[in-house]
């Protein structure tokens, strides 16, 4: 399978535009800024990849594209622009169902609880089918098992009649695929999608999603903290934390020359260049309390590279190449000169190399 | 069906040691029940000549063979002091069709209502409609239901005009009684189906049904409702039957003739045969409805595999 090159995606057209986007929440009686002016263009076809810690906002973000927040959550300001439709002006339940599943389907993260246990397979995926497709009885029936077919399933007709327990962990991956596949919508956002998976699994998954991507024309957001996932699959990638994107590449820069301090530790804290003997690389200190408002640079009280300004002015984006840009004064002209840390030039010697760094 | 068999073999020999058991305690019991107010009265030999006529002097295993030749012959005997020399099947016949007329029309209302209740208060949580929902619930198991029975049989008689007390030729003396006995039931149905709904909301699955683009309404219809209905049905069976046990306070207050508290006046009463009978019969009613209450759950529910083929839960 061709991988597409990086300026085939970005010169293809933008399928989704986040502009700017602020979701806060009700806690406790007290407001949760979970995403801070985040904004983001998806091209059709690519495959991307949002990265970042827990807590960082990942899944917010992409929830907010499909009205899935949570009853406390709303979107404060700024743009989700599908279609030339606001998708962030949209409240009631029946502008929604416009876009779920038909627009935007997504695939959740623990496929043990992600299907009804009282209902077959089949029926589930034939729901989705009977929702979107304008299929009805026989014909739906017959496209579910095409569909449990093309996600690898075998025996499908045997299998449409069976109940989710009797369906390994990897096999009901399948199926909530399926159930979203099935849906036939433009966008997939896959939230973790083998996290719940075990290693061998995982890699026939990422192989199984790259695979409907082709057949079904679908534009794929991964969200994870496995970068070994995001090596594998993504075409580009937007590292996330504390309710922004801090940097935004193709997979190469990112991995190859990160230049956000955040990108430098989250790297170096991949067990792959770990050293024998030595403790692995972990980022000190937590990440920010988002209950309070943020000033400067949300990464700066845990960045042994933080400028004063930093302290002060939170850093716009600042364009590295075309494809590449990142949230970091240490890329503002001005700034001194600092060196990524030992492990970060490796891999560029690495990326120099071309070398595969991952697996 | 191996399985039900089994079940059924093993459910007959609980039966016969529950009742084995009731039968032996109550020939432990003193004799002055037999007697009842004549007790003093009575010299000696009048008492032995009775209890020797009611066969109360034999040795226990005759006593005891004696009982389960009758009973497989499907005689349940005499009451002794209840209702003298009556049929046991007779005093039974009667009171246990009154009770379980009424049981199943309470039941058949408090499901209907009690259910329609939970299912609003859970799509509704937190809102106006849950916040009343829960204050009746609550209501209605804390107050003590003879207080609330009393004021319903005061006001309700008055207001709308109906019958103090009930009357087998009157079908409007139906109302009260039926009314207090589903008032507890609807609180009960509507507090459980709720929860287990609530429960199944915050499944994953109903997200995955949300983001596949059905709406709220045809995700509680079709997915919630009725997953949240297999705990329940598991004990439906035995309500049902349980209904033929009557309600000691409705019963009372509204002088019905049903089963309620017959249990312990014929325990008070000394009424062995009737004790008997009243302990087989409950007792079945138990088994029974657990039973039937596995069977129907594991209809609904595919995970459950009656018998030893080896469930996956």
């Amino acid at each position: 399978m061709a991988q597409k090159t990086i300026e085939e995606i970005i010169n293809s057209e933008v399928i989704l535009s986040v502009e700017d986007l602020v979701i806060k929440f009700n806690l406790r009686g007290k407001e949760l800024t979970a995403i801070r002016g985040a904004s983001l263009d998806l091209h059709k076809g690519e495959s991307l990849a949002i990265v970042g810690e827990s807590g960082s906002g990942k899944s917010v973000f992409n929830k907010s594209f499909m009205g899935l927040l949570d009853a406390n959550g709303r979107i404060e300001s700024g743009s989700i622009i599908y279609k030339g439709q606001d998708l962030s002006k949209y409240k009631t339940e029946d502008e929604w169902i416009k876009i779920r599943g038909k627009e935007i389907a997504m695939v959740f993260q623990d496929p043990m609880t992600s299907l009804n246990p009282l209902k077959t397979v089949g029926k589930q995926v034939q729901e989705s089918i009977e929702l979107h497709q304008n299929l009805k009885g026989e014909e739906a029936k017959k496209l579910a098992i095409e569909i449990l077919n093309d996600v690898g399933i075998t025996e499908p007709e045997r299998r449409y009649k069976q109940y989710p327990h009797e369906f390994s962990g990897g096999m009901r991956q399948r199926v909530v695929i399926a159930i979203a596949v099935a849906c036939n919508p433009n966008i997939l956002i896959c939230d973790e999608p083998t996290t719940a998976l075990d290693v061998t699994i995982q890699a026939q998954i990422l192989q199984l999603l790259k695979n409907l991507q082709d057949k079904y024309d679908l534009t794929i957001i991964y969200i994870t903290h496995d970068l070994g996932v995001v090596a594998n699959v993504a075409d580009r990638i937007a590292v996330m934390y504390a309710g922004d994107i801090i940097e935004l590449g193709s997979s190469e820069e990112v991995f190859f020359d990160p230049k956000h301090p955040y990108t430098w530790a989250l790297l170096s804290s991949l067990p792959q260049l770990g050293i024998k003997g030595e403790a692995l690389y972990s980022i000190k200190g937590t990440p920010p309390n988002l209950f309070k408002e943020i000033k400067g640079d949300a990464f700066a009280p845990r960045n042994p590279h933080a400028l004063k300004i930093d302290f002060v002015e939170r850093p716009p984006y600042f364009e590295v190449s075309p494809t590449h840009k990142a949230r970091t004064w240490l890329l503002d002209s001005r700034s001194p000169k600092v060196e990524p840390p030992l492990l970060i030039k490796k891999m560029q010697e690495m990326g120099a190399k071309r070398g595969d760094i991952i697996d | 069906m191996k399985y039900v068999l089994i079940r059924l073999l093993r459910s007959v020999l609980t039966l016969v040691i529950v009742v084995t058991v009731v039968f032996l305690l109550m020939r432990m019991m003193p004799i002055e029940g037999y007697f009842g107010a004549s007790f003093d009265k009575l010299d000696e030999a009048q008492k032995t000549a009775k209890l020797e006529n009611l066969g109360l002097l034999d040795p226990w295993y005759i006593q005891l063979k004696n009982f389960y030749n009758d009973l497989i012959k499907g005689d349940f005997g005499e009451s002794i002091t209840y209702r003298p020399k009556v049929a046991i099947t007779k005093i039974l016949g009667e009171k246990l069709i009154t009770s379980l007329r009424f049981g199943m029309a309470s039941l058949g209302i408090s499901l209907v209502v009690g259910l329609s209740l939970g299912v609003l208060m859970a799509r509704y949580k937190g809102k106006f409609w849950d916040k009343l929902g829960t204050c009746y619930v609550v209501g209605a198991n804390a107050v003590p239901v003879v207080i609330y029975y009393l004021l319903i049989q005061v006001f309700f008689t008055q207001i709308f005009n109906l019958p103090l007390l009930y009357d087998k030729t009157d079908p409007k003396s139906w109302i009260l009684p039926v009314f207090c006995l589903s008032l507890v039931n609807i609180a009960y149905y509507a507090m459980w189906i709720r929860r287990y709904m609530v429960d199944e909301l915050n499944k994953d699955y109903v997200r995955l049904a949300r983001a596949k683009g059905l709406k709220n309404k045809e995700i509680m219809i079709r997915h919630v409702m009725r997953n949240a209905f297999v705990p329940m049905a598991q004990y439906l069976p035995a309500s049902i039957l349980y209904t033929v046990s009557g309600s000691i306070y409705v019963e009372s207050l509204f002088s019905i003739p049903g089963t309620g508290g017959l249990l312990v006046t014929a325990i008070q009463r000394q009424d062995n045969t009737l004790v008997q009978a009243l302990v087989l019969l409950y007792s079945s009613i138990g088994i029974i409805g657990l039973m039937l209450g596995d069977i129907l759950m594991a209809t609904f529910d595919p995970r459950i595999k009656l018998g030893n083929e080896g469930g996956s839960r």
